[in-house]
């Protein structure tokens, strides 16, 4: 019964970590901000979520404490990170950062 | 087993939180360094949340909640600055 | 609809009563039994029943775990790909939602979804401007989009 809640656990962890490695990768790699933020929310929902999974999952079956302090961690990022992308880009957007130069349309540019 | 996937996964965040420190400093408009901020706090919660693991103690579960709250509210504040020039408006007749 | 769970709620704690036994497996019990006499009684409200709506957010958040792990599957491959040849770009998602708290769960949604991204509103509220990290094809992601979260949206505050 341990060994496969550790395994569990071990596999929750290494996903969140692989996602987040994957993330930094992107935010390196990406050409503009737009797409950076892409990258960048991914490691924000779904690996730290697993991360924190995987450390809620801990607590309660080996450590035997139910802590609901994680969860309520898990749904407060949940609601901020969106929050926080749209504010940025929103923020990029008015600032007058452009696009990348092989960006196929921009509906934006006729609103005003 | 368990404990040395612990340590490896801090060692792999650590490398990620580098790969954001590369783009902090580098990126080219200030978005880019807000977007590198806003990614290593996120980053910290997974590294307390694997530290709180390791140690086999739940007293640092706090501060997971507590860094979710600040560094949501350093990215509102930096982008609002950003856009506006201002981070509390003082005429709200927009 | 409040009128409804209240009543659900009367009937649990009246079931609890009757029962004399003052816990949570009775509350239970007592509330499945009281939804079974509201199902039974469901013409004579003048609202449709709440279950519905439950049922719906339930749907809602299934779907939204579904394409969570679709979209970041995607993005993985945009970022891992050897030859960068994506073709990013900010189309305009005509929506039919009204009220505010709609838009802004639209929007949270379509945000929390990686390789898209609401960067604005247009002032009546009827366009969400949303970045994409890879649109081959316009139309289709707007459809994508409309199919399945604004459908899930209008069956939950419908």
């Amino acid at each position: 019964m341990t060994v496969i809640v550790e395994l569990v656990i071990i596999l929750f962890l290494l996903f969140g970590v692989f996602l987040t490695l994957a993330a930094a990768f992107g935010v390196i790699r990406l050409p503009d901000v737009y797409t950076r933020n892409h990258a960048a929310s991914k490691s924000a929902t779904l690996g730290v979520m697993s991360i924190l999974l995987a450390c809620f999952l801990y607590f309660y079956l080996i450590e035997g404490h139910f802590s609901s302090r994680v969860l309520l961690g898990i749904a407060f990022i949940f609601i901020t990170a969106p929050v926080g992308g749209h504010l940025i880009s929103r923020a990029a957007y008015n600032a007058g950062v452009k696009l990348w130069d092989k960006s196929v349309r921009d509906d934006l540019k006729n609103k005003k | 087993m368990l404990v040395t996937v612990m340590k490896l996964s801090l060692i792999l965040i650590t490398l990620a939180m580098l790969g954001f420190i590369y783009r902090l400093i580098k990126g080219p408009t200030i978005p880019d360094r807000i977007v590198a901020l806003d990614a290593i706090g996120i980053n910290l919660i997974a590294m307390i949340a694997i530290l709180s693991m390791l140690f086999k103690t739940n007293a640092f579960l706090d501060v997971i909640l507590l860094l979710g709250i600040l560094s949501f509210i350093g990215t509102t504040a930096f982008s609002k600055f950003l856009e506006k020039g201002e981070i509390i408006e003082n005429d709200r007749d927009r | 609809m409040a009128f409804q769970i209240l009543l659900n709620f009367f009937l649990a704690f009246l079931w609890m009563f009757l029962q004399v036994s003052i816990n949570s497996k009775t509350f239970i019990i007592g509330y499945l039994i009281g939804l079974i006499l509201i199902y039974g009684m469901r013409r004579f409200f003048k609202t449709e029943l709440y279950v519905r709506r439950v049922f719906a957010i339930i749907y809602l958040t299934l779907l939204f775990f579904k394409e969570l792990i679709m979209a970041n599957i995607d993005v993985l491959k945009v970022i891992l790909k050897p030859k960068l040849d994506i073709q990013p770009g900010i189309f305009a998602l005509p929506t039919e939602l009204k009220s505010d708290w709609e838009i802004t769960l639209l929007a949270n949604l379509i945000t929390l979804t990686p390789g898209t991204l609401v960067i604005d509103v247009s002032d009546d509220q009827k366009i969400l401007y949303v970045h994409a990290i890879d649109v081959p094809d316009v139309q289709d992601a707007i459809n994508g989009i409309k199919e399945s979260f604004e459908k899930a949206i209008m069956e939950v505050s419908r």
